[in-house]
């Protein structure tokens, strides 16, 4: 048996989150399953952010995806967001909720067939 | 049979059995092959381009212009127009996909060493293509630079930067890049679509530790200036970017150099093959420690436009005569 392709990708090395920020379109049509994690790579504790996983059938034109709830968190440490039947394409769009500060973040795209 | 009979046999006999067979059929590698790379199973180790980081891995102790070369993408070649495009073997390419900032850089880069000196080659099947866009108004966006979309040649032909095949190589110390761009519109959309090569070596990490330079992110990590860039011919290449960013042809390159001498030796692209033995490889003056018998390919794209620019690579293999 073959073994399953995996593919871990480094979406973001360090984003400054200001008001909101989507990543880039990234092509999953081979795997079957993901996982983001969305590291604080500069923390701002008491700030809150919301994090949606989001679709889209062309990788120009994007929609939340419906069988994942959003995240929200305060913007230290490490979250994990699982993901199934994504279709094509896959992002991952993050907003501040409150507070003043600005995190910087970290975001990994975990692939598998 | 006499030396000469059996090199012809041998020779012979290694052209018969590639051309039954499917997968290398259409490449013409070397005598020995170090790897075939074909993305419907795995990216066979190209991977993101990443900086030098220090002793925790801080991200401000890597170059600006280095931290952000965008992981390569197992793409099925999805279009809004026609959905699944596929690849010219099977279902997935490699893409190589820009941000949408004019100078960025997406490259992807393989990592071996030499087991010898010689020839070397790297064969590929390639496409570029730039983001389809789907919004503005007509008198906006149906003009972009040299061309106004006519239903036969599109505007995001002129958003399409350039491509890169390159080398990192380094023998006795002695570190040096061969390096051909494939030139195709200035940031104003005007068409080049020449091939170009750097006079200088790429400015390294280690440079900027030294304090020699200090580049801005999106800036061109291969040579920066574009003074330090010269075309191979001032003719120009006529390509099949085929009219649309989503009809993809795929192009055939062969980039071949000699790791004995340090030198450049012959571009391929479709049925032009072009001389490079007078286009320099200007090696680095400092010794590289920690690099002996480096074998790095890497291929680029960059936007100059700021419209997300791509490189499909269907498969790649690179072979040496060694």
């Amino acid at each position: 048996m073959a073994m399953r392709q995996s593919q871990s990708a480094v979406i973001e090395r360090g984003v400054e989150l200001g008001t909101a920020h989507a990543t880039e379109p990234f092509e999953a049509a081979w795997a079957g399953e993901a996982r983001w994690f969305v590291q604080f790579l500069r923390p701002a504790p008491g700030v809150r952010v919301s994090i949606q996983v989001q679709i889209s059938p062309d990788g120009i034109t994007w929609i939340d995806h419906e069988g994942v709830a959003p995240v929200e968190t305060e913007a230290v440490g490490m979250v994990s967001i699982p993901v199934a039947h994504f279709g094509h394409w896959l992002r991952l769009s993050t907003s501040k909720i409150s507070g003043d500060e600005g995190p910087m973040l970290r975001i990994y795209l975990e692939l598998k067939e | 049979m006499t030396t000469t009979d059996i090199s012809g046999l041998t020779d012979g006999l290694r052209g018969a059995l590639r051309s039954s067979d499917s997968r290398l059929s259409k490449f013409n590698p070397l005598p020995r092959i170090l790897t075939i790379d074909d993305f419907d199973d795995g990216l066979h180790g190209w991977v993101e381009l990443g900086g030098n980081y220090n002793g925790r891995g801080d991200l401000e102790s890597l170059d600006r212009h280095f931290r952000d070369m965008r992981p390569p993408q197992l793409s099925n070649a999805n279009f809004f127009d026609v959905g699944t495009h596929g690849a010219m073997s099977g279902t997935y390419s490699m893409k190589l996909a820009t941000r949408a900032y004019r100078g960025h850089t997406a490259t992807g880069i393989r990592r071996l060493t030499m087991s010898g000196r010689g020839l070397l080659q790297i064969e590929a099947y390639l496409a570029w293509k730039t983001e389809a866009n789907l919004s503005g108004s007509e008198e906006e966006v149906n003009s972009f630079g040299d061309i106004t979309w006519d239903a036969n040649s599109h505007p995001s032909e002129a958003q399409f930067g350039s491509f890169t095949v390159a080398t990192d190589l380094c023998s006795e110390g002695v570190r040096y890049h061969n390096v051909m761009r494939f030139v195709n519109a200035d940031a104003d959309g005007h068409l080049i679509q020449k091939w170009a090569y750097p006079v200088v070596p790429e400015p390294t990490p280690h440079e900027r530790h030294q304090g020699v330079h200090d580049y801005e992110y999106g800036a061109d990590f291969t040579a920066p200036d574009p003074k330090d860039w010269r075309y191979l011919s001032d003719d120009r290449v006529e390509t099949c970017y085929n009219e649309v960013p989503t009809k993809i042809n795929w192009h055939y390159l062969r980039f071949l150099i000699d790791t004995r001498t340090r030198s450049n030796v012959e571009l391929q692209f479709n049925n032009d093959v072009m001389d490079l033995r007078q286009v320099p490889v200007p090696p680095y003056a400092d010794k590289y420690e920690s690099l002996e018998n480096l074998l790095n390919f890497y291929f680029s794209a960059r936007t100059v436009s700021g419209v997300r620019n791509f490189l499909f690579l269907d498969s790649v293999v690179i072979s040496a005569g060694w």
